[in-house]
């Protein structure tokens, strides 16, 4: 991610391709200065796949947002009535067996799932944004104890780990969960972070930086942590599908979030017993983890060769 | 290569007892008194039997060394909730299921995700990669539960094509769990053989060897898929956390003895050894198949053996 020769040369094609675009240049106009992330948004939006999963992936969070606030039902008010109802109007997707709105119910699933999803991934950056930081900047045996840790840690299987964590508190909530995954999955956002900075530190600017005195703080905060930014904007969304889908492993074999609350993972559960009758119960928040990790997938996909452009010719 | 070899072999063992340590200063966090849980109160001779059966009021360093030295001696201790059963006992009668359906499931990925990932890239952005990759995608996405419910749904149900929906018993019965359990690795192997084929054919040496005139298949068969079956080595290791994970869920739903469900039944009934050793075992499998794998790998790579070493 360093500012290096090639992205310098990028930077001037860039140029030369906006004021080459219709409408954008005017004999003598200045020429627009364009910043990397700029240059990075003008590649991102080259890559069709990669926009068409950002749709994807705004369309579902708004959808999980904004329902549960405009839906006339109540997402946990029984009506034995509307038990199994099939797909109308009234209810696009149907009702559960307790005859609560799916459309309802399984946006207000998304909440918890993405939300669970998201906090639990920025709490994963910032233990390894810290942790990498002080291990790959300070170097030497601290850093190599350090690994040595990670390596222990990695010993540990994922979902036998978080559930241990989810035991260590009396009831499993949306914060159990959030902590939970954190935990059972920080160690490679801290190997990420480590590698970068590692690699950054023995670039020519930082040590000019050092030569003319600057402080560690300064270079570590002005220097190295903003030139791995564009690797940990990717990671989020290569760590967001595996944080959801640990969410939802554990909520299906009812060590997670438990009903009456909706996530994923537990909507899937309660269509699990029912699933000859009514497919559509285990079928729907199922396509939705399906589609929220695809469209994070391609995202990501899209973001890494926007980013770092030096991968993209392979 | 032995000083490789024995290097890693020994770095298992400070490993191994750091992470039985973080398990064990875990569950005895959660652990208090599992005696007391039925809020009936339990004469204080009893308990006090209990502790000194179980060790519980020892202090923690000395049930810690204990617990290692069990650990070492492949004993685990007794279980606390199923009377006269030790975790060793579980782990006998359960631990083959869980292994026999794992090898499976890999067996599985291997025969058809290699060559889905092959095919897709000798017939790169055309239809049959199209295909291929939305396979892999879909088994990349799509939760394992759906996966399995959707197997039983079709083919023991719907098709009724004489495969039964639950247990482990008739070779027909472990074919639904093993697709079930086997589809995440097997997108995995194949995204990452049509990715590595597609850069290995771009290789310096593929050209010199097409442009001296080898056939086709001989190029492919001698030279890429050689070279393009290393990285699926390398990713057995992490796959097998995957699968380990997996298998919690596609024992429960396809009702298998397999220890799986029993870590899950554990963990409900506040079974803290059975708990505690099943983590211990995924542990060490996790632990010793990277070390296998990095053996391995340094065999097939020699460029690696420097680093590493």
């Amino acid at each position: 991610m360093a500012v290096n020769p090639q992205q310098e040369e990028f930077r001037e094609r860039a140029v030369v391709a906006d004021t080459g675009a219709p409408g954008m240049s005017t004999a003598g106009a200045p020429v627009r200065q364009t910043s990397l992330w700029r240059d990075a948004w003008l590649r991102y939006r080259a890559n069709k796949a990669a926009v068409i999963a950002a749709i994807f992936f705004i369309a579902l969070v708004a959808y999980v947002i904004i329902v549960p606030f405009v839906s006339p039902y109540d997402p946990y008010a029984v009506d034995f009535s509307q038990a199994y109802a099939p797909v109308s109007l009234k209810h696009p997707l149907g009702c559960d067996q307790y005859g609560r709105d799916l459309f309802t119910r399984v946006a207000l699933g998304g909440r918890v799932s993405i939300g669970i999803g998201f906090a639990a991934t920025i709490a994963i950056m910032g233990i390894g944004i810290v942790y990498g930081s002080i291990s790959g900047f300070i170097g030497g045996r601290l850093d190599n104890g350090m690994m040595r840790f990670l390596d222990a840690l990695y010993g540990l299987p994922y979902l036998p780990f978080a559930i241990i964590v989810t035991q260590l508190f009396r009831t499993v909530n949306i914060w159990v969960m959030i902590i939970a995954l954190t935990i059972a999955s920080w160690f490679t956002a801290a190997r990420v972070v480590r590698g970068q900075i590692i690699s950054l530190k023995e670039n020519d600017y930082v040590r000019a930086a050092r030569a003319v005195g600057a402080r560690w703080y300064r270079i570590l905060g002005r220097h190295l942590l903003p030139n791995t930014l564009g690797v940990l904007i990717v990671f989020v969304f290569l760590e967001l599908p595996g944080v959801i889908l640990g969410e939802a492993f554990l909520s299906f074999i009812g060590l997670g979030i438990n009903p009456p609350k909706a996530s994923w993972g537990s909507l899937a559960q309660d269509g699990r017993d029912v699933y000859l009758a009514h497919p559509s119960m285990i079928l729907i928040p199922s396509i939705a983890i399906a589609w929220l990790i695809l469209s994070a997938f391609f995202i990501a996909d899209g973001l890494r060769d926007a980013l770092d452009p030096r991968t993209r010719e392979t | 290569m032995t000083k490789f070899i024995i290097r890693r072999l020994l770095w298992t063992i400070p490993v191994l007892l750091l992470v039985i340590l973080f398990t064990f200063l875990m569950m005895r966090q959660i652990k208090g008194n599992p005696f007391r849980k039925t809020e009936r109160a339990v004469p204080a001779a009893i308990q006090a039997n209990l502790d000194r059966k179980f060790h519980l009021k020892d202090p923690w360093y000395e049930q810690y060394a204990n617990y290692v030295k069990g650990v070492f001696s492949f004993d685990l201790g007794p279980s606390l909730v199923l009377r006269n059963q030790s975790v060793n006992d579980i782990v006998k009668s359960h631990f083959p299921v869980s292994l026999e359906l794992g090898a499976y499931a890999f067996i599985f990925a291997i025969i058809v995700g290699v060559p889905l990932g092959v095919l897709a890239a000798l017939r790169a952005n055309k239809p049959t990669d199209y295909i291929a990759m939305l396979v892999a995608n879909a088994g990349f996405a799509v939760p394992s539960f759906l996966v399995a419910t959707l197997l039983i749904y079709y083919f023991a149900v719907k098709w009724d094509v004489g495969v039964p929906t639950s247990g482990w018993t008739t070779w027909q019965s472990k074919i639904l769990p093993s697709i079930a359990l086997g589809f995440f690795p097997m997108a995995y192997f194949a995204r990452l053989v049509r990715g590595t084929m597609l850069e290995t054919l771009q290789q310096d040496y593929v050209r010199t060897a097409r442009a001296k005139g080898l056939r086709r298949q001989r190029i492919v068969g001698l030279h890429v898929l050689r070279n393009s079956l290393i990285p699926v080595v390398t990713a057995a290791g992490p796959l097998l956390g995957a699968v380990i994970t997996g298998s919690f869920i596609i024992e429960t739903i396809f009702a298998i003895p397999g220890i799986g469900r029993y870590y899950v039944s554990s963990v409900s009934a506040r079974d803290y050894s059975v708990t505690m050793g099943l983590t211990i075992l995924y542990a060490v499998i996790v632990i010793f198949g990277n070390l296998f794998v990095d053996i391995l790998y340094g065999f097939l790579d020699p460029r690696t053996r420097e680093q590493r070493t």
